[in-house]
């Protein structure tokens, strides 16, 4: 009796216990959900996670192996890995400005999360060290390109775990089994069949058309509204827009804002640009996006660099046009946005910009994004179609080049002159920073053999026509006024 | 039995009632509790009678209601399945609900008709705000202007019933699928007890009860050019739904798609004896055609009569009352004071007259007849016996063979394009043309409002007149062409002879009404 019952208690232990065991550390290793925080908010907004890796995150791994395995697939523009997009790596960093990390399904997982759009770096001179600032629209990032590379690689033949694994224990050394043979397989097919799906559904939006430092802003929306992208009129197409500042929400609070002004809500466009962090309703941090939504209330923009001088007499002068030309539609000043029309939209026949932005936001859109957060409190109810662009707050002007929201004018010089003077084609994503016109040089398309975005004007989206304001002026005033809006 | 037996028994036994007491509980909150509706709030322009009309639920949810995740997800699941309008028969309109030219107000998670109620969990339902609300705009950049009570000449109804018994039939409609789609949309209170319900009871049950509607469908099913037409934008086959839904009647092989009417300022209808409801009379007061209209969005005898009738009360108050929208574009007073005279001499005779709101034999108007065939005395028999059966009082259907259409009110006529009965004829000029010069084609469903012609945008010139890219009409609209079965624009040649000025100050005054 006692041999039978110890022989039971040894079998009941196999059967229960190893499983359970196993079933422990399964769950120890798979289970866990970790964001990555920081302490300091600016470390957090480069690099916290807003929820977005749970459900976009690319293992670690992978996102390390990619551009190795498919360095041919890379934009060939003299840029090592992740540079080759425009993203930039900080020192001791091995993730780019604006990649989030955390932990989830047992893996690190990373992904883009604000700051790959909203920060940029500025350099005085081409062998000058380059100075980050954060809360504008990054001068070299290219999200088209990357969206286009991960759309290239997800149909190669080669994004199989064959090729994919050797380069991980290459650069991560030996992988346990479960690792090599079931995560990254499992996760490399998962990935592939995402990509897939947003392939079919984003390439009709013309990606390799945004170029650096742009984004079609509500194609994406539609495609995860299943708008039929690859059937929608041309009018809706071809409509990338500048990443905007993000500095002073607090005092643009109830503005419209979005370049054609069709949302009100501060927290609303916020949170519907983290969807473009990868977050989805269940998955988004809000505590962690709500630390940089309370940042970025009161954070104002950098103050035009001090080596660069500033006519005073100049400015002085300018401030007089300013006040004449400028006040009522953009606020009295940089920090001061008062102004009769300032955050309200100008219809397009009046401002006369390129109006496919405009098009695009179409009112089918705008319905389907009451839908968003459904359930939540803070469901979507603030999106409103209009019919033309929105007076913007000038604040940190110097600092958001090019100009319009298609950024089809590289400086402020050039904005003040008429369209048809203005440049026809120029170059983006050079981050040399041009005091006499103000904004980034946009007449070298090549340097140390990394080569430039060429941007035409003459194509669909890119007309630089349109906001002729202050284009009769004087050389001399518009001189003075572009040296008034460098204290802005 | 021993104490301690006993005691072991009376234990087990107050476990065991207290777990089926959960069980019962868990049950009853996650599938029948029901949540009242919040009170309605002006919102928008609108008055809370109106945001009722629109938003409010008529008690549809218990019987024909659709879990709303699944509502929510499907037309991103299919857009494969969302209409192919006009010329473009592989380009889907738009994108979501919005293709199916459905009144949606800008902020709301769902378009204007479509009713939300927690019974157990969040249910879709629809009202009759869905078909009787109107949408105009009055030039190309400008948002929709949203009237209540309007006919909702946009929306494709056909297409909606079509959607629905389309995703149901396709193998994607399956746990698995729609719960990943769900997965991107959920809120973060949607726990694993709620996945588990959609994945296993709700998802197979709706697709189920679907797929069962797909025999009341069958009729539709057979719809295609141009023997069958397809309602298009605007219309249904009002009688044949009330055979089909309401009765359970045998199909037969009639046709009679007509235009949504408007539903505001029914007490017009009292204002003398003889009059009738429904475009033939089929009904003997807007009582019963409002009863009989909800019970078919209710699909079911009504969970509670008297509740069902207090809506139903309510509804007859509030459509009663709702005035006419005015013309929203300026109007030639001293050109409408001239026109009031030839409507006087010309069409006052049955449009604002003792006749008015009354059956004209066919034969004098010299309309389609394909509607009045769709009816007959033993149908309307057979409906008054179902809803009686319901333990309804109402005056009811007439219980004849139809003979006739009634002579229309003109109360917001400027809003009721396109015209006649079956939306045959786009515009109040083109009805003043004789029958064989107006528009054998058009594009129907556009929203976007033509104040010379007085109509909506249907044709190309229209279009290119008013701004508006052709090919968006294209997009969205129906093709209407008056060569198919119980399309023809025949008839109703009244006025046709008229001198141009006449007819223009004619025009000027149908604006006023």
């Amino acid at each position: 009796m006692d041999r039978w019952r110890r022989r039971f208690c040894i079998l009941l232990a196999i059967v229960v216990g190893v499983p359970l065991v196993i079933g422990i550390l399964l769950a120890m290793r798979f289970l866990p959900d970790r964001p990555v925080t920081y302490a300091n908010i600016e470390d957090h907004f480069k690099y916290g996670s807003t929820g977005g890796y749970r459900s976009a995150g690319f293992p670690y791994w992978i996102w390390k192996a990619l551009p190795v395995v498919f360095k041919d697939r890379l934009p060939q523009n003299g840029g090592q890995g992740y540079e080759a997009f425009g993203m930039v790596f900080e020192p001791g960093h091995d993730l780019p400005v604006g990649v989030q990390r955390g932990r989830n399904l047992g893996v690190d997982r990373v992904f883009v999360n604000c700051a790959l759009c909203h920060h940029t770096t500025v350099r005085e001179a081409p062998d000058k060290p380059p100075h980050l600032y954060l809360g504008t629209g990054s001068a070299k990032l290219n999200l088209g390109a990357f969206y286009q590379f991960l759309f290239d690689i997800a149909v190669d033949e080669r994004f199989t775990p064959d090729n994919i694994v050797p380069e991980i224990e290459r650069q991560a050394g030996r992988l346990n089994p479960l690792d090599r043979s079931v995560v990254y397989p499992l996760a490399i097919a998962l990935m592939q069949q995402r990509m897939m799906w947003l392939r079919e559904r984003f390439l009709p939006m013309h990606p390799e058309e945004f170029g650096p430092g742009r984004v079609d802003t509500f194609s994406p929306a539609k495609a995860l509204f299943s708008f039929p992208m690859d059937k929608l009129p041309d009018r809706e197409l071809h409509c990338a827009a500048d990443f905007p500042s993000i500095w002073n929400q607090g005092k643009k609070r109830g503005m419209q804002l979005h370049w054609d002004g069709n949302n009100t809500d501060v927290t609303e466009r916020n949170k519907n640009a983290a969807f473009g962090t990868g977050t989805t309703p269940s998955t988004v941090d809000l505590e962690a996006i709500g630390r940089i939504e309370t940042w970025l209330w009161t954070l104002k923009p950098p103050p035009y660099p001090p080596q660069y001088p500033i006519d005073q007499p100049r400015a002085a002068r300018g401030a007089v046009v300013y006040k004449e030309y400028c006040a009522s539609c953009h606020g009295v000043s940089g920090q001061d946005f008062t102004g009769e029309y300032v955050g309200k939209v100008t219809p397009i026949e009046k401002i006369g910009t390129d109006r496919r932005r405009l098009d695009s936001f179409t009112y089918d859109v705008t319905v389907n994004l009451g839908q968003p957060y459904a359930g939540e409190p803070y469901r979507f109810k603030h999106f409103v179609k209009t019919y033309g662009y929105a007076n913007l707050p000038l604040d940190g002007l110097w600092l958001r080049s090019p100009y319009l929201h298609n950024g089809s004018v590289p400086t402020l010089r050039d904005l003040l002159e008429p369209p048809a003077s203005r440049p026809q084609a120029f170059f983006r994503g050079y981050d040399v920073f041009d005091p006499v016109k103000v904004g980034f040089v946009s007449t070298r398309g090549e340097e140390n053999g990394r080569t430039f975005f060429r941007f035409d004007t003459r194509l669909p989206g890119n007309g630089n026509a349109g906001h002729e304001y202050g284009t009769n002026l004087s050389a001399a005033d518009k001189d003075a006024l572009v040296e008034h809006l460098k204290t802005f | 039995m021993t104490e301690s037996r006993k005691r072991r028994l009376l234990t087990l036994l107050v476990v065991l009632a207290v777990v089926a007491a959960f069980i019962a509980w868990f049950a009853w909150y996650e599938f029948f509790r029901e949540v009242p509706e919040a009170p309605w709030q002006a919102e928008n322009g609108h008055s809370a009678q109106d945001m009722r009309f629109m938003y409010g639920s008529i008690g549809g949810e218990h019987d024909s209601g659709i879990p709303y995740w699944i509502v929510y997800v499907l037309p991103r699941v299919f857009p494969d399945k969302l209409p192919r309008q006009g010329l473009h028969k592989d380009i889907p309109g738009s994108g979501g609900l919005a293709a199916f030219g459905l009144s949606w107000e800008q902020g709301k998670d769902l378009p204007i008709g479509f009713t939300t109620k927690t019974i157990g969990f969040k249910r879709v339902a629809q009202n009759c705000a869905a078909c009787h609300t109107a949408s105009y705009r009055t030039k190309v950049d400008e948002n929709p202007t949203f009237v209540p009570t309007g006919p909702a000449h946009t929306f494709d109804l056909e297409a909606f019933f079509r959607f629905t018994v389309d995703c149901a039939k396709d193998p994607r409609f399956n746990a698995s699928t729609l719960m990943n789609a769900i997965d991107q949309v959920k809120p973060k209170e949607f726990s694993w007890i709620d996945e588990q319900i959609y994945r296993y009871l709700l998802i197979p049950l709706t697709r189920r009860a679907l797929l069962q509607q797909e025999k009341k469908f069958a009729w539709i099913y057979i719809h295609g050019l141009p023997q069958w037409p397809e309602w298009g934008r605007g219309r249904d086959d009002a009688m044949n739904l009330t055979k089909y839904f309401l009765t359970t009647a045998p199909l037969d092989t009639t046709l009679g798609p007509t235009d949504m009417p408007s539903v505001w300022n029914l007490k017009k209808y009292k204002s003398h004896p003889g009059t009738r409801l429904n475009l033939a009379g089929d009904s003997w007061d807007a009582n019963s055609v409002i009863i009989d209209s909800a019970l078919g969005l209710v699909r079911a005898q009504p969970p509670s009569n008297e509740a069902f009738l207090d809506q139903v009360h309510w509804l007859n108050h509030y459509l009663d009352e709702y005035p006419a929208p005015k013309f929203p574009f300026p109007v030639d007073a001293a050109k409408a004071a001239a026109g009031k005279a030839v409507f006087d001499a010309n069409c006052a005779a049955c449009h604002a007259s003792e006749r008015t709101g009354t059956v004209l034999p066919v034969a004098e108007v010299g309309t389609e007849i394909e509607r009045l065939k769709s009816w007959n005395k033993g149908a309307a028999i057979l409906a008054n016996e179902t809803v009686k059966a319901f333990g309804i009082e109402r005056r009811g259907l007439v219980e004849a063979d139809p003979t006739g259409y009634v002579a229309s009110f003109l109360d917001g006529i400027w809003l009721r394009a396109p015209y006649l009965h079956n939306g045959s004829v786009p515009s109040l000029r083109e009805l003043l043309k004789p029958a064989a010069q107006r528009a054998p084609f058009f594009y129907r469903g556009y929203d976007l409002y033509d104040p010379l012609d007085i109509g909506f945008v249907t044709q190309k010139e229209q279009a290119d007149r008013l701004g508006a890219p052709w090919d968006d009409v294209t997009r969205v609209a129906t093709e209407y062409d008056v060569r198919w079965r119980s399309n023809s624009n025949q008839g109703h040649e009244f006025g046709v002879t008229l001198p141009q000025a006449d007819k223009d100050a004619l025009l000027e005054y149908l604006k006023t009404l």
